[in-house]
């Protein structure tokens, strides 16, 4: 019952939001007491905004129940459309469900307020209390973070002179009151290595896990040529950073208030939400464009 | 103490050769060409570091790069190097670099 409460909370809101949102376009139109000639207006402009909006919304990540929801965004109410598209903006992947019966309904019924239609018996798949460490299994999206960076370690297993292969490699610093260890960087992949004296190297800045094997056996070899006997131990991915747009904007307070704890928000100190998530262990940097930044992954 | 960078330059190295041909015609002793070169050295550092005004530009293609002893090693490729008046375009040119005590680096140039 929390979690309908909630909900209700979140149409009251989003409802004010659209009205707020399309006011642009509407102009003094939503604010006509008449409901008839609000509706056919309201069509009209919906039809372009809707337009608009589906546009820019690219709702193909939706599961299919919801494909034709792009019409009843230009049949419905003001609260209706575009509160069913924030609806699924704003909220987890359990309400995509709820939504997705709710516009088979709505399509039934024009002009009927979501805001009924929310507290429907319709329970979601997942339990959703506030207790629950794990996060809710999100519906399969057609979105694909594309990986930035990956940081991995290896065990070259020998002690390395690092003066010496400062002085004989190519591509390489080493400023011993500085940093303790020789950054040596390749062009293909593009990486950058910390090699330290014990025999151990971290290898950076490669865009697959497989690139960074390949660039830290190459790294490895440089060793090995110079006449070292380097090995090749414990080749391990520490981080994978991740990043990837849902083209459209989000409501980071509204995910704090649902889920709190996970979220940390002070747009104070950083202006995007950390979502520690527990299961996979990730940590996800939300920012109000969509764009979202996820990292801690460990292999 | 002085850098020894400027001893393998055009100008060092015409000293050096003098030197030597000093030495072998027995006119001066190893240690005075010693004390020459030393005194070249801080003589070189200084005038460059307090008489030299001009300015030039270069640009090219990073090949490598090396920094071990707060040395800079770099090797460039199709290179501009530009002055107000005139542009001198190079193949390849093996920087080597010192710490400045201002902001003048020391450079030697081979083609």
């Amino acid at each position: 019952m929390d979690e309908s409460a909630l909900e209700r909370y979140f149409d009251d809101s989003i409802a004010g939001d659209s009205s707020f949102l399309l006011g642009e376009e509407l102009g003094p139109e939503s604010l006509d007491p008449a409901h008839s000639q609000q509706d056919s207006a309201l069509q009209a402009v919906k039809a372009g905004s809707g337009a608009e909006l589906g546009d820019e919304l690219d709702l193909s990540f939706l599961p299919d129940d919801l494909g034709p929801q792009e019409e009843p965004d230009r049949h419905d109410d003001t609260a209706g459309g575009p509160a069913e598209a924030l609806n699924v903006s704003g909220d987890s992947g359990v309400f995509t469900d709820f939504i997705s019966q709710d516009s088979t309904a709505a399509n039934s019924q024009q002009g009927g307020a979501l805001l009924t239609h929310s507290t429907s018996p319709f329970c979601p798949m997942t339990p959703m209390t506030p207790m629950t460490p794990m996060t809710p299994v999100m519906e399969r999206s057609g979105i694909i973070p594309q990986l930035q960076n990956i940081v991995s370690t290896v065990n070259l297993s020998c002690p390395l002179d690092l003066k010496f292969i400062a002085l004989q490699a190519r591509n390489a610093e080493y400023n011993p009151k500085r940093f303790a260890a020789v950054i040596m960087r390749i062009r293909e992949p593009r990486t950058t290595a910390l090699i330290f004296s014990s025999g151990k190297m971290v290898c950076t800045g490669a865009k697959s896990e497989e690139q960074s094997r390949l660039a830290a056996r190459k790294y490895a070899r440089v060793v090995q040529k110079l006449g070292f006997p380097a090995h090749f131990l414990e080749f391990k991915i520490q981080n994978m950073v991740a990043s990837c747009d849902i083209c459209f904007p989000i409501r980071l307070e509204g995910l704090v208030l649902k889920h709190q704890q996970f979220c940390s928000y002070e747009p104070e100190l950083f202006p995007g939400l950390i979502y520690r998530m527990v299961k996979p262990r990730i940590v996800l940097l939300i920012f109000v464009s969509g764009k979202v930044v996820l990292t801690g992954n460990k292999l | 103490m002085a850098y020894q960078l400027y001893r393998n330059t055009t100008l060092g190295n015409s000293l050096q050769e003098s030197l030597d041909e000093l030495i072998q015609t027995q006119q001066i002793t190893p240690q005075l060409a010693l004390q020459v070169l030393l005194q070249f050295d801080k003589a070189i550092n200084t005038a460059l570091a307090n008489r030299v005004r001009n300015r030039v530009n270069f640009r090219g293609s990073l090949n490598t790069y090396r920094f071990c002893d707060n040395v800079w090693t770099f090797v460039l490729n199709d290179v501009e190097f530009r002055e107000v008046t005139d542009l001198v375009k190079v193949d390849k040119v093996k920087i080597v670099a010192c710490d400045g005590k201002s902001e003048s680096t020391q450079n030697k140039v081979d083609k």
